[in-house]
């Protein structure tokens, strides 16, 4: 057990947490026996879309997958599904919270989620400012340069973290004692 | 029937993954992370059969780079997939999603590795627009409902 006064720091989190609480949709939505389920559900198969193509995306990066397709092809088809199923699970994931906000707020691997999830877009833009301007040097070849490997293998990570983070949010209550 | 499933929760791993407070959480977390990947995997070839994945490449060039990953985040999934089954084997056994689960995982798999996969590594135009495209939405709506009934045996069982 470990105790994680989170709370102490970030009072004015908790009171907008509270607010969100006591507002009519969020008082609907944690009432309601089978819309969250099946909000989890949606949640679940965006993520399968998000993951799927941002994941083929690295490897390619990595150099050890889809290597037949030029990477700038990957990017420019796979985008489209990607931001379709950003928008999905971010909408899902935005009616979770806001149906029991007081489960979230002081929940360590809820905040480890969102901070990797900030980190892996970190890294998608510090790959597109970057390595992205070399890209006509390595886009159908074989090795891609460090740089490219470097973005996808952490993409890999930080996306796998945010999955497992996402997953284990509920154990948080029985492995922690918050308040 | 049931009895075996109440021997397999009798088994040592299965009591083991019980007594432990973490073994099930992570187990539970990497079946997802495979599923990100197996999604993944799946979705090179459906959308490419769709005419909206990597539509420069022939079908089966496609096919064969996604093959690797489908079989590996298959076999993932399965290696994360047992110790679940096995350390709940009797509440499984009264869950009608997880039935429902097997049943699509079933026909999933001998579509994919029958009918998908003839479709996927034929010569280019050997089969029509309408014929890939009915694959593609029967294979992404065949996997879908495995997803589906995997996270409803969590919430109604």
């Amino acid at each position: 057990m470990f105790d994680l006064a989170l709370a102490d720091y970030f009072a004015w989190l908790r009171s907008f947490f509270e607010y969100v609480s006591e507002r009519e949709t969020s008082i609907m939505l944690r009432e309601s026996q089978y819309v969250m389920p099946w909000v989890f559900v949606l949640h679940v198969i965006s993520m399968c879309m998000f993951a799927g193509t941002i994941l083929m995306m690295d490897l390619r990066l990595l150099g050890v997958g889809n290597m037949a397709t030029p990477f700038s092809q990957v990017q420019r088809r796979l985008f489209p599904w990607q931001m379709a199923a950003m928008f999905f699970s971010a909408a899902t994931g935005l009616a979770l919270v806001w149906g029991n906000p007081m489960n979230y707020v002081t929940n360590i691997i809820f905040w480890v989620k969102m901070l990797a999830m900030g980190i892996a877009g970190l890294n998608a833009i510090a790959f597109h400012f970057i390595t992205e301007y070399t890209l006509v040097d390595w886009d159908a070849g074989e090795t891609p340069p460090f740089g490219a490997k470097l973005a996808g293998g952490l993409s890999i990570l930080l996306w796998a973290n945010v999955i497992v983070a996402g997953r284990l949010i509920p154990y948080a209550l029985t492995w922690f004692r918050t308040y | 029937m049931y009895e075996y499933f109440v021997q397999i929760a009798q088994w040592g791993p299965s009591r083991a993954i019980n007594e432990s407070s973490w073994i099930f959480a992570l187990v539970q977390a990497f079946h997802l992370v495979s599923l990100g990947f197996l999604a993944g995997s799946l979705l090179m070839v459906d959308l490419r059969l769709l005419g909206r994945g990597f539509s420069q490449q022939p079908l089966a060039v496609v096919a064969r780079d996604a093959r690797p990953w489908l079989i590996g985040s298959l076999v993932a999934m399965v290696a994360t997939g047992v110790p679940q089954f096995i350390s709940l084997a009797t509440k499984e056994y009264d869950s009608p999603y997880f039935r429902w689960k097997m049943l699509m995982l079933l026909i999933a798999l001998i579509f994919t590795f029958t009918i998908r996969k003839r479709v996927a590594y034929a010569p280019e135009g050997r089969f029509g627009g309408g014929i890939s495209k009915a694959v593609a939405l029967v294979s992404l709506g065949l996997w879908t409902s495995v997803a589906i009934n995997g996270r409803l045996i969590g919430f109604f069982s």
